[in-house]
């Protein structure tokens, strides 16, 4: 649907997209700058799982493998056999999405909770491998629960701000592509009823494993690039299931298989964390919590889905 | 040869035999009507036919290309689309975006095209006053011609309509019988399954009974109405009342 709406928010995005891009030069404190990145980053990983979740219902329970693999090709890629950080990044991705078609292939053939479970086990079953694989063959690969501590980069955080940037805009636009094409209106039809989809022609295997390979894809950048930022690396870290929850929560908060969603809900929780995390440094988690729980009460749909449905408005 | 043929179908679930060595074929610009009482097989054998299903046994041809135990999709951009009887409609979409998934998808158009032949379909079936409605707020004969109009979009020449007129009443009945003669008049072949008999009467060519997953009869349909077995299995009594459209 080309409303004039969408195309209002298209331009404001790009506007929003572009000004983002002299933040670095403007940001004299580089908390702000840091925390600016974070909430750039959570936008980017919200909106990872929303391709897959969000747009399909498939509910992704292990996102994080692919943030992690990337973490773990990143590490690898550049201390044992020196390649450079660009490169490097790139094979992230690209190796993620491989692993990504090899599971997809059997997990997406399972539906509702058991899709969830296969999802989250795999992830838990990486970071084992991860953890054990070198005390189990003798060999000094993954280094277990040593991690692994990257080259210091010697950046500041602007460079990272400019690696985070350009990925969070391209899950974006991928976001605004899925609103606006056959791919999209594929997606969402499998969401609705999936054999009703299938026999209007849809592929919905196919179409559901690109957007799992993009996902995963997009998710091993922001895994390489976070390894590169912090350089040190461990199993427990890198695949740690908080992570997954915290998308879920993010998208959910925002709004599922919504364009604002992932923006809104990563923006809002960031910075809500930020905030409370450091006035209440006992009680914010608890304080977070239940403000995740009212606005679910209230909002079952996300701010996004909610006030779509509320108003009756038509937009992305 | 163009059309539907269906060569000895069985499908069993265990021990239970719900489509048992079905064979009919489906000419070009027929309407072939397919009775018989709740359990016989009907939506089984829809769904065999289709694709949802991988039939026991059996073999089904589809403009002389055999399609058993394809993807529904694959089947669908082959030019067969079914309508369900239980309405799925893609809920939080617009009618339009409905319509449009079968276009894209099914009949695999680049968007400008395909909502243009969107545009096409949704005046055939009457919908363009709903096109930018959600779809599951608009009512039930409307959602029914949506099912129509989604099969009808993906460019199927051969389409099943599931019970495509359950929950409408006589007046409306009427409207869909003619918007399906329109449809077949434009060169489409279609199997109806309706319990309703006025309008199998009044639109088959021919019609086929089924009975515990077996084809009980087949012919014209005064013919199928007067056969004993389906009068015993189904019918209950004669219709010799009964007016033919």
């Amino acid at each position: 649907m080309n409303s004039k709406a969408d195309r209002i928010i298209l331009i404001l995005f790009l506007l929003v997209s572009a000004g983002l891009f002299f933040v670095p030069g403007f940001v004299e404190s580089e908390y702000v700058l840091r925390l600016i990145t974070m909430v750039i980053f959570w936008v980017g990983i919200a909106g990872c799982w929303n391709i897959m979740s969000g747009y399909t219902g498939y509910i992704d329970f292990g996102p994080v493998v692919y943030f992690g693999i990337g973490s773990y090709v990143n590490a690898i890629a550049m201390t044992k056999y020196s390649l450079a950080f660009f490169p490097s990044l790139f094979l992230s991705g690209v190796l993620s999405a491989v692993v990504a078609l090899i599971i997809g292939i059997p997990t997406l053939r399972l539906k509702g909770a058991y899709f969830a479970i296969a999802t989250f086990a795999f992830a838990e079953a990486m970071k084992q491998i991860t953890l054990e694989f070198d005390r189990t063959f003798k060999v000094s690969f993954f280094q277990g629960s040593d991690g692994i501590t990257l080259p210091i980069s010697g950046y500041d955080n602007a460079f990272f701000f400019y690696c985070i940037l350009p990925v969070t805009f391209l899950v974006m636009l991928t976001h605004y592509f899925i609103e606006h094409s056959k791919f999209g209106y594929g997606l969402k039809a499998i969401k609705e009823a999936e054999i009703g989809a299938e026999i209007s022609g849809v592929n919905t295997t196919a179409i559901k494993l690109r957007a799992y390979i993009t996902s995963a894809f997009f998710l091993g950048l922001f895994g390489a690039i976070e390894a590169y930022w912090i350089t040190y690396i461990t199993p427990s870290e890198v695949f740690n299931v908080q992570k997954t929850v915290q998308m879920v929560i993010m998208t959910l908060l925002g709004g599922m298989g919504t364009f604002l969603g992932p923006i809104v809900g990563a923006t809002f929780l960031t910075l809500l964390s930020e905030s409370l995390g450091t006035r209440f440094v006992e009680y914010y988690l608890i304080m977070i919590g239940a403000i995740i729980i009212v606005a679910i009460l209230i909002m079952p749909s996300g701010i996004i889905g909610t006030l779509k449905i509320r108003k009756r408005l038509r937009f992305i | 040869m163009t059309g539907l043929k269906c060569d000895k179908i069985s499908m069993k679930f265990g021990a239970l035999s719900a489509v048992q060595m079905v064979s009919f074929s489906l000419n070009p610009g027929e309407i072939l009507g397919m009775i018989g009482p709740n359990g016989a097989g009907k939506t089984t054998l829809f769904n065999c036919i289709i694709g949802i299903l991988k039939p026991t046994s059996g073999k089904i041809y589809l403009n002389d290309a055999d399609v058993t135990g394809m993807k529904p999709h694959k089947i669908c951009r082959m030019g067969m689309a079914k309508t369900s009887q239980i309405m799925q409609p893609f809920m939080t979409m617009t009618v339009f975006e409905n319509v449009l998934v079968g276009a894209l998808h099914g009949a695999q158009l680049k968007m400008g095209q395909a909502r243009r032949e969107t545009e096409k379909v949704m005046e055939l079936v009457q919908l363009t006053e709903h096109a930018d409605k959600l779809s599951n707020s608009i009512p039930v004969p409307a959602r029914r011609r949506l099912e129509l109009a989604r099969a009808l979009a993906s460019g199927a020449n051969i389409l099943l309509l599931d019970e495509n007129m359950a929950g409408l009443n006589p007046h409306e009945i009427d409207e869909a019988l003619k918007i399906l003669k329109k449809i077949r008049d434009s060169g489409k072949s279609l199997i109806v399954v309706e319990h309703i008999m006025r309008a199998v009467m009044g639109i088959s060519d021919r019609i086929i009974a089924l009975n515990y997953g077996a084809k009980i009869a087949e012919g014209f349909p005064e013919e199928v109405v007067n056969n004993e077995a389906v009068i015993k299995a189904y019918l209950g009594e004669k219709l010799s009342s009964l007016k033919v459209a």
